[in-house]
């Protein structure tokens, strides 16, 4: 489906844009430690140890000043009845055991983040591939057929755009509650994962399953199918007045067949590059619910952030460590859209085409 | 097609489109798994208050006659009656309202600031350290999500420097205005001082995502415009370049640039729902976020339509004040 010029176009937009090579780079790694987590995540992400909650990051340490009990030689000190209490300054330092810090609850910071990343990437890509097969559908129907049904599927879209697409899918996990799926870990269940962890001397007992949040994929492709829609239908407007349609028509090709073997390839580009940026604009979405805590997701870097919050006078990292992790993410994938869009140059509208 | 025949034609769209609106906002409550009769009384409840309840809130009426009384009272602002708090949805709606307005318009104001000068830079001095910093900027600023900045900000600048509150709104615009109205001058400017306080760091929040999209918008129109014809003969006929930067190229750019702001303004409120959150700002989007936890349909429901129908009267004027500058539109 990719020619050979696209191919140069994008291998010589590579060679040029060093932005490019970094958003490869990036989303590279990031699918890497989503894919092996099991094998690489130094910890299990909900394993807890409150003895060594809120451990500082590498590089920092911590000042904390505790009411603690008054001891001397090994008792605990009453006067008037009361058992005497002393202010004691309580430094914690950074360990490598956690090079990211430790939550609240003693979690380490870097295992979540990296199980983290499985619920971003799972949601982001399930997410706009449903986005896309709705939208597509609805846009390739409405631009091949034109008329009214173009006007019936594209004032639906209209309908659904004139709500805020946050606000859309707040309302809508608020309604239907969070459903999940949880699927196995191939690398877990199978013991891979759990060999290599005890042959390197990781610590073992990883999850076995991942979770997959079904309502919330369903959600972010019902809010942002319209995307699709839009540039689809773009397309199919003016692909449907090529002679390579008209002639496919003319031999009796049936309308599914033509949209499907002649439109759709040739629409593909523009589909393409909206789809690498509605990744990324689902992942925030995703983040933006479970940090409210709609979506459900008990391993999120959303979540994170706001399990963090409680702590934002003591242990600053729990917020922000997460929340790195997403910005990242994000910037890798607009740059990999940018270099897709600068490569093939489809001049999209809308959301992703800024 | 003439601007007014325009006018007339995207007027009836936008009546549709708010038409549709109501009827999916009004089909919400039949997705959801529950009875709305639920959320009133408790599990064990006598099934004959349950059905005297069930009756009052007209839900065993027919489906045509439940969705005429939701249609029928929108054009009246009668939006209907909180499950919870049995008073009038559309009365707690508009208390909410400002607070959320007030809140877009200050992360619109320091969104424009901000960014159409450091587009204006950036093309300019294209592929030089400025360019180049305002890039940057702005690919950092879409990327990063609001509601972390805002964490973020609280946690720098309000716990650890302590230079901005953390979160609150103790008095609003419309405050201030009663102040100004009783005569109070100085009062009203205390206030006004406690409020840009307050909305300082929950502006920026929502702002930052805008400021980054305006600043790429504006690089890259201006960018185009630089490279038209028309610029290249207004310096060749001796104009200075200032002139032709800022009165021809940017004000040709700033066309697109309107238009994309009305566009994204629902991604502004969705942005001011999650900016709301973090700094308990007590506007529309606390309601919403406190209506779904209530399970306070009636609530989220007006909510919805108030936001989407706001959304669908700013398009039009949009629309319309770009066919008014760009005519071409209306007879495309």
């Amino acid at each position: 489906m990719i020619s050979e010029r696209t191919r140069r176009n994008l291998r010589r937009e590579l060679q040029r844009s060093l932005l490019a090579k970094i958003g490869i780079v990036v989303v590279v790694f990031m699918l890497a430690m989503a894919i092996f987590a099991p094998f690489i995540s130094p910890y299990s992400p909900g394993q807890q140890n409150l003895e060594n909650a809120r451990q500082p990051p590498i590089g920092f340490s911590t000042k904390e000043t505790k009411e603690v009990t008054k001891m001397e030689n090994g008792s605990v000190v009453i006067e008037n009845g009361q058992v005497v209490t002393e202010e004691q300054t309580v430094y914690t330092n950074a360990t490598f055991a956690h090079p990211l810090g430790t939550d609240g609850n003693g979690r380490d910071i870097l295992s979540r983040i990296i199980y983290g990343a499985r619920t971003s990437i799972l949601v982001g890509l399930f997410g706009t591939s449903l986005a896309a097969l709705i939208g597509v559908l609805v846009g390739l129907s409405a631009g091949f057929y034109r008329g009214r049904v173009d006007d019936v599927l594209m004032r639906g879209a209209d309908i659904m755009l004139a709500f805020p697409s946050l606000v859309l899918a707040i309302a809508l996990v608020g309604v239907w509650g969070q459903a999940q799926a949880p699927i196995p870990d191939p690398f877990v269940v199978s013991g891979i994962a759990p060999a290599f962890r005890s042959a390197v001397g990781l610590p073992t007992g990883m999850p076995e399953t991942v979770v997959l949040p079904g309502t919330v994929i369903v959600v972010v492709a019902l809010v942002n199918w319209v995307w699709f829609a839009r540039v689809s239908r773009g397309e199919a407007l003016s692909i449907r007045e090529e002679e390579y349609v008209k002639a496919a028509r003319a031999l009796g090709a049936s309308d599914g067949r033509t949209v499907l073997r002649h439109v759709l390839p040739n629409a593909i580009t523009p589909i393409l590059v909206l789809a690498t940026i509605q990744v990324a604009a689902i992942i925030l979405l995703e983040s933006a619910l479970s940090f409210l805590g709609f979506s459900g997701a008990d391993v999120s870097w959303g979540f994170d952030i706001a399990l963090g919050r409680q702590y934002q006078s003591t242990a600053w990292w729990i917020s922000t460590m997460p929340g790195l992790a997403i910005v990242v993410t994000v910037i890798g994938l607009n740059l990999v859209g940018d270099w897709l869009r600068d490569a093939l140059d489809p001049g999209i509208e809308g959301e992703g085409g800024v | 097609m003439s601007l007014s025949r325009f006018l007339i034609k995207r007027s009836l769209q936008g009546l549709f489109v708010i038409w549709g609106v109501i009827t999916v906002v009004f089909g919400l409550r039949f997705i959801s798994p529950g009875d709305p009769a639920n959320v009133l009384l408790p599990p064990d409840v006598d099934p004959e208050v349950r059905a005297q309840v069930i009756a009052e809130l007209g839900l065993n009426e027919p489906l045509y006659v439940q969705y005429w009384d939701f249609v029928s009272g929108i054009p009246v602002g009668d939006l209907g009656l909180s499950l919870v708090t049995r008073t009038p949805v559309a009365s707690r709606v508009v208390t909410k309202l400002p607070a959320t307005l007030e809140l877009a318009i200050a992360a619109t104001i320091v969104a424009v600031i901000i960014a159409i000068p450091l587009g204006v830079v950036s093309a300019t001095r294209r592929h030089q350290p400025a360019d180049y910093s305002a890039t940057v900027f702005s690919l950092v600023g879409i990327s990063t999500p609001n509601f972390w900045l805002g964490v973020m900000l609280i946690l720098v600048l309000a716990v650890q420097l302590n230079l901005f509150p953390t979160s609150q709104r103790p008095i609003g615009i419309d405050g201030i205005v009663l102040l100004l109205v009783g005569g109070n001058l100085s009062a009203a400017f205390d206030g006004f001082t406690t409020w840009l306080w307050h909305i300082t760091l929950p502006a920026i929040t929502l702002g930052t995502y805008f400021t980054a999209l305006i600043t790429r918008l504006t690089r890259s129109g201006m960018l185009d415009q630089l490279g038209q014809t028309y610029v290249r003969a207004s310096r060749a006929k001796g104009l200075p370049e200032t002139l032709v930067r800022y009165k021809h190229a940017l004000r040709n750019t700033l066309i697109p640039v309107i238009t994309v702001i009305g566009l994204q303004l629902g991604t502004l409120i969705g942005g001011a729902v999650i900016t709301e959150a973090v700094f308990a700002w007590p506007g529309l989007g606390t309601l919403i976020i406190n209506s779904i936890n209530a399970r306070d349909w009636p609530v989220l429901q007006g909510s919805l339509i108030v936001v989407a129908v706001g959304f669908v009267l700013v398009n039009i004027l949009v629309d319309a004040l770009y066919a008014y500058v760009n005519p071409q539109v209306a007879y495309d």
